[in-house]
């Protein structure tokens, strides 16, 4: 499970990310706001913990940032105590879920496994990349016309669309699509990223799936 | 009563079978050089004198030789049922490039698919002077097409129908869905990489 981690207070970010670390968590943390994007940018991640407070670029610049790029991680924001503008406008910016400083790490343990719990189910709703449209309660990739995606398809396209233009590697994607699959391999995504490219084509998208067998695939969007 | 193909029988029997060697032709190079067929299996006709009187009527057309040969344009018809989505296109490209074939109109409701799902790549040629349609598909389409025909769900009015066309359709989707992973898995295997 991999997280990431902003917090521009040296000693805590080494705190948090030791405890995070030992309890299996794959943590990448950074110091500041515009270090976090780069990251998030570069990389996918389950979940991402940000503190508000951080000189130059805040946790709900980052958050709001995010959110535009389509980056649709679950966001747990670290807030000081008493700053309830703070956790609105993070809540509104689409931020999943807060937590006040000082915190139990125990506290933060437990909101961080709630929010990766929901998984796939964060991305249960319909959704629109590019100028295809899918619909979740059919499992339909719609552009010009329409084909029915199969369980692990729609998954996979989803996990794509909640990542546009970025790079995601097959060890992730058999983690996030295939995790109840112990078979699936690095074949089993190069012929599922196939049959999407197939069925991208004849819906009339012009979104296509780059990337070699075993590598890192991209949903490209223009 | 005279015929409405008038004396032109003979020679729209000749042009269905310039046709169907054509298709011929090119079931023998494929099967020669990938050793598979691309065509499952094609049907031919000569539009019986009884339907195309009919159509002429429903078109409010003169039941004349003119009408069935001039206007009409499938009184010669053949069905292309082809295994794979890719021999769709490649029959539909041998047929166009055949020499004295003519390409007088072509829809591709593959890529254009019908609102209620229907999916096939038609084909108007002219021949020797004669039309002739040519509707070509894969087994997916096909059964999807025939099984459709099989339900008079256009008598139903009200709720139940767009419940019926909109499942309809979802049944074309699937289908269509099917055709591209088996047509994915048919690229692997002769890809140079190979699953």
């Amino acid at each position: 499970m991999k997280l990431l981690y902003a917090e521009d207070t040296a000693d805590l970010n080494r705190a948090v990310t030791a405890v995070l670390t030992m309890n299996g968590y794959d943590v990448t943390s950074v110091f500041d706001g515009r270090e976090a994007l780069a990251k998030l940018e570069a990389d996918a991640f389950d979940a991402v913990i940000l503190d508000i407070m951080m000189p130059g670029l805040d946790g709900i610049g980052v958050l709001t940032e995010m959110r535009r790029r389509r980056i649709f991680a679950p966001v747990l924001l670290l807030t000081a105590k008493g700053e309830v503008d703070d956790r609105v406008s993070g809540l509104d910016a689409g931020a999943d879920d807060y937590l006040v400083k000082p915190f139990a790490m125990k506290e933060l343990l437990a909101r961080v496994r709630s929010m990766t719990r929901r998984g796939t189910e964060y991305l249960g709703d319909d959704m629109t990349v590019g100028d295809v449209a899918l619909r979740a309660g059919t499992f339909e990739l719609s552009c010009r016309n329409t084909v029915r995606l199969s369980v692990k398809e729609f998954a996979l396209m989803q996990v794509f669309a909640a990542s546009v233009d970025r790079p995601l590697e097959t060890g992730y994607l058999i983690e996030r699509v295939w995790h109840d699959a112990p078979e699936a391999d690095a074949d089993t995504v190069w012929l599922y990223v196939s049959y999407l490219r197939g069925k991208l084509r004849a819906v009339g998208s012009r979104l296509s799936v780059e990337g070699a067998r075993g590598g890192a695939y991209t949903l490209v969007s223009a | 009563m005279q015929s409405i193909y008038g004396d032109k029988r003979p020679a729209l029997e000749r042009v269905l079978g310039l046709v169907e060697a054509r298709v011929d032709d090119l079931r023998r190079q494929m099967i020669d050089r990938y050793g598979a067929d691309p065509v499952e299996h094609c049907l031919s006709r000569i539009k019986t004198e009884e339907s195309m009187r009919e159509k002429c009527r429903r078109k409010g057309l003169p039941e004349t030789t003119e009408s069935a040969l001039g206007v009409i344009r499938d009184a010669v018809g053949l069905r292309i049922v082809c295994a794979f989505l890719d021999d769709v296109y490649a029959v539909r490209d041998h047929l166009c490039a055949a020499p004295g074939f003519e390409v007088v109109d072509e829809k591709d409701y593959i890529r254009n698919v019908k609102p209620n799902g229907y999916r096939s790549f038609h084909l108007i040629l002219r021949v020797e002077g004669y039309f002739v349609e040519v509707q070509i598909r894969t087994i997916s389409m096909d059964t999807w097409a025939a099984l459709e025909h099989h339900i008079y769900y256009k008598k139903v009015t009200g709720g139940p129908a767009s419940l019926i066309e909109a499942e309809l359709k979802r049944c074309a989707d699937e289908l269509a869905s099917t055709d591209i992973s088996m047509q994915t898995i048919r690229d692997l295997i002769y890809s140079t990489e190979g699953l």
